[in-house]
């Protein structure tokens, strides 16, 4: 029997309205890596946010023990003295400062007269990152890195502080694939270094991986707790959404029709890279047609999307026709009245008025629609709200809750109600699963799929190449800001995406 | 918790009625019609001023100009009235429409070409200034021609009949009940959380009733000033904006998150510039009615301005950092400047001890807020 680090029992916390954490009893032992799965808004991060003090002890019931001590964490530094430590999916380094800097942000060590002892912080940083075999710089600056080392700079971050249980929130969900892989790997040398870890992710593959027990969330309570050996994927899906799911990709094409979109020979500028993102792409998308966008981290991806929508770069060549239209010089508001809209992949920056309720995010972009004599209509605008907030069941007490509260894939689903508000004819869905539960994932295929047989088509980017394959029709292979290959997706295998991902470059 | 949550939301009337309490005990004749007539007029010039303010910090901008704006345009228009001759109303439209083009110019400049709305505000605090007193020449220039009253003049001498207040009571009383009406009715049918029928009714009642006191106060001495009545308009018109509009409800987005808003097709230019413009036509209602309360035009007239409407908006809630903010909390906000200013004139306190007072109570106002917020959470 193994020691048990941290145990909780009959943990309940509450929001106004919503019971977040229902009688939750769960155990940690030493040196395991225990993964938390659950549907959106299950609770899982309100677990963390208890267990890491951000939720002070008196504001939820139950006990923490840590190490047969009872924990009553009234701050962040509480947990922390504990040996607490928390990656959130949300990176908060400091992007000017370099990879010590990030590191020792807050714990500078210092001399007597205050001031800080630099050539300490790097050789510390450096021989912190060579206990964990991380290939990193200590005087690179994290602005410079990717997400994937951004992401390691915050585990050093979390381990320098003595951290012997570390709690990752979605530390995959802005990965990419060969990220992912270097991560799971140096999770599997801090628990070699004795360190327990909790692992929250959607990608039930990566928890396969990596895991040794695995439990259940759902509606708040903990379901069931399992040894990864005896238990299958398809069970884990199934206590988490309480039904069975047969299909994970549940596509059915529809027949395409006329083009809605043509891009000839474009090539487009980066004013903040002062390079040339993108570089000669033609394709076109048709009517009822999905149409997937794969490539490597850095490919383009994003940027192709974005300069579509009217967001991004300058054009240097090429033509953009849409609908018939020629699309140049155009923003956002021209191509939302062209009927495009477009989903960010960083709903936080790019989706939400987090400090606002969900209606007002949800008919942000729709408003002209609901304005009269220039006075708006709320009656209009609060039917149509309601209607979307149901029909894409967003969990949430109603369409006045903040949605700075909602769980990461709810969150999703109020940035896909905004752009379905707006009736769209062409949908950009950059990453539109990203951190959303399997159920929710399927929510969003039914969406493509009654998108389509609406005559309405779909440009999905995505780095999970099932996904890519199970959803589109054709596949694009973006690579260095090139075509590196075209594909239909029924013949196409993830052997060869990559292949095409990695041609130039 | 929920203690907390009501606490903070009528913390600034707490302290209002603190205040008033403080400044009752401590002079003769701080209740006294007289001086709440005056004290009226002097609500309505900044929170007018303070409203124009809103419409900007709510999509995360700010302007240090108005208060020289306020002095700049209050003095073209009695230097077209007493040295030019010119009718008042043509004067102020002159103004106006000057008010208008530089705020349009100001927010041009600060959306289209990326320079930051308190550098360029602060370089209009000092260009406006240099203008105004070179526009009045230094000197003091009355606001009308001659004996008489004109347009511009009787906009703080002028008040309403006994009648006329009641007739305007009745009016509004109509008007909110029956929006009232409305607004539940379709609450209810979106099943909406819904106060009890009785609070509803009892909030209108007390409302009214504060309406009516206010009004038999007023009348008391010589009736509801134009001013407020300005005011009112001016209130009840930012408030429609802000709320019921389409451009208000990109005031909140942008503020609340700028690049979110672009991606959703919000004409964030437009609606920047739209709310500088905005505060310029309110800039030049307030010269007027500020250098109308003066009867002249003098080089003071404006100072400071800029900081008390920032601190009205401030301690009405409104965050700097823009997306949060509302009319009603403007306006307590700027009564509570008000209060102060005029109390302690009543206690013939010194200048340099006023500043100290308004400044100490801007900064615990915003440290209550952050401090009950924070335990409401
Ligand atoms: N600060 C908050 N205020 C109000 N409600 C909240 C708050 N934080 C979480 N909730 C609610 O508590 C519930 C649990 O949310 P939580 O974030 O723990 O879910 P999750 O399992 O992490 O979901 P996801 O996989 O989407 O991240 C949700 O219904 C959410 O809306
Ligand atoms: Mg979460």
């Amino acid at each position: 029997m193994k020691q048990k680090v941290l145990q909780v029992s009959a943990l309940t916390k509450r929001f106004p309205g919503v019971l977040a954490l229902d009688d939750v009893s769960f155990d940690l032992e030493e040196g395991e890596v225990h993964a938390l799965c659950g549907e959106n808004g299950a609770g899982k991060s309100t677990l963390i946010k208890c267990l890491s003090g951000v939720w002070p002890v008196d504001t939820y019931e139950g006990d923490i023990w840590v190490n047969t001590r009872r924990a009553q964490f009234k701050h962040i530094k509480d947990a922390e003295s504990a040996g607490i430590g928390v990656i959130y999916q949300e990176l908060a380094l400091v992007r000017e400062m370099t990879v010590a800097e990030n590191v020792y942000l807050g714990n500078e060590p210092t001399n007597r007269l205050g001031k800080i002892d630099w050539p300490k912080v790097y050789a510390d940083t450096q021989s912190l990152l060579e206990k964990y075999n991380l290939d990193l710089d200590p005087t690179s600056l994290v602005a410079d890195l990717g997400i994937g080392q951004q992401q390691l700079v915050e585990i050093v971050k979390a381990l320098l502080k003595n951290t012997s249980i570390l709690l990752l929130d979605e530390p995959t969900a802005a990965l990419t694939e060969s990220e992912v892989d270097i991560l799971l790997d140096i999770i599997r040398d801090l628990k070699n270094n004795g360190v327990t870890c909790v692992y929250i992710s959607h990608k039930l593959d990566e928890v396969m991986q990596i895991a040794d027990r695995v439990t259940v969330f759902r509606d708040g309570a903990s379901i069931a707790t399992s040894h990864i050996g005896n238990i299958a994927k398809a069970e884990i899906i199934r206590q988490m959404v309480g039904r069975n799911i047969d299909e994970l990709f549940p596509r059915r094409s529809s027949s395409p029709a006329k083009p809605l979109l043509s891009v000839t020979n474009l090539t487009v500028f980066d004013p903040l890279e002062n390079n040339n993102c993108l570089e000669g792409i033609s394709f076109t998308i048709k009517a009822g047609e999905v149409l997937g966008f794969g490539g490597l981290m850095g490919a383009g991806r994003t940027e192709l999307v974005m300069h579509l929508f009217g967001a991004f770069g300058n054009r240097v060549s090429g033509e953009v026709i849409c609908s018939g239209k020629s699309m140049h010089n155009s923003a956002p508001i021209d191509a939302i009245n062209a009927g495009m809209m477009l989903v960010s992949e960083d709903r936080k920056r790019y989706g939400l008025v987090l400090e606002k309720d969900i209606g007002f995010n949800q008919s942000l972009a729709s408003l002209a629609r609901f304005s009269q004599h220039g006075l708006l209509d709320h009656h209009a605008e609060t039917l149509a709200n309601k209607k979307l907030f149901k029909s894409l069941r967003i969990k949430a007490p109603n369409v006045e809750s903040i949605v700075g509260g909602l769980s990461g894939g709810n969150q999703q689903k109020v940035v896909l109600a905004k752009a379905l508000m707006t009736q769209p004819s062409l949908v950009f869905l950059d990453e539109p699963t990203r951190g959303i539960d399997v159920g929710a994932k399927l929510e969003v295929y039914e969406l493509i799929n009654q998108l389509t047989e609406q005559g309405k088509a779909v440009i999905l980017v995505s780095s999970e190449m099932p996904e890519l394959l199970g959803m589109s029709d054709r596949i694009i292979v973006l690579s260095d800001g090139k075509i590196g290959g075209e594909f239909v997706s029924a013949q196409a295998t993830q052997e060869q995406l990559l292949q095409a991902a990695m041609s130039h470059g | 918790m929920n203690q907390t949550k009501l606490l903070r939301t009528y913390s600034m009337g707490i302290a209002l009625v603190l205040i008033w309490l403080f400044f009752t005990v401590a002079t003769d004749n701080f209740l006294s019609a007289r001086n709440l007539s005056i004290l009226s007029i002097e609500m309505a010039v900044t929170a007018t001023l303070a409203l124009g303010m809103l419409l900007v910090l709510l999509p995360g901008q700010i302007d240090l100009s108005v208060g020289s704006g306020v002095g700049l345009i209050g003095g073209i228009a009695a230097v077209l009235i007493f040295n030019h001759h010119w009718n008042a109303f043509a004067a102020m439209g002159a103004g106006l429409a000057v008010a208008l083009v530089i705020w349009g110019l100001m927010g041009t400049l600060i959306i289209q070409y990326r320079v930051p709305a308190f550098i360029i505000t602060l370089g209009g605090l000092l260009v406006f200034k240099g203008l105004f007193w070179k526009v009045i020449d230094s000197e003091t220039v009355p606001v009308v021609a001659g004996a008489g009253d004109n347009a511009l003049s009787l906009l703080t001498t002028h008040y309403l009949t006994p009648a006329q207040g009641f007739l305007l009571l009745a009016v509004i009383a109509f008007f909110v009940i029956r929006a009232s009406v409305r607004q539940r009715s379709q609450r209810a049918k979106y099943g909406f959380e819904l106060e009890s029928s009785s609070t509803a009714i009892l909030k209108i009642f007390v409302a009214l009733q504060a309406l009516l006191l206010i009004i038999l106060v007023m009348n008391q001495f010589r009736g509801i000033p134009l001013s407020v009545v300005v005011l009112g308009i001016v209130a009840f018109s930012v408030y429609i904006i802000t709320m019921h509009t389409r451009f208000g409800r990109y005031l909140y987005a942008v503020g609340g998150n700028k690049e979110a808003a672009i991606l959703s097709g919000v004409p964030v230019k437009k609606v920047i510039i739209g709310a500088y413009v905005m505060l310029g036509g309110i800039v030049a209602l307030t010269g007027f009615m500020q250098t109308a309360y003066s009867g002249a035009s003098t080089t003071t007239i404006g100072n400071l301005m800029e900081l008390d409407a920032i601190a009205a908006c401030v301690i009405g809630g409104t965050s700097l950092a823009g997306g949060r903010g509302n009319v009603l909390g403007v306006l307590i906000g700027a009564l509570i400047m008000a209060t102060l200013l005029n109390g302690m004139t009543l206690m013939a306190v010194a200048p340099e001890t006023k500043f100290i007072a308004r400044g100490t109570v801007l900064a615990l106002a915003v440290w209550l807020d952050v401090y009950l917020s924070q335990k409401a959470d």
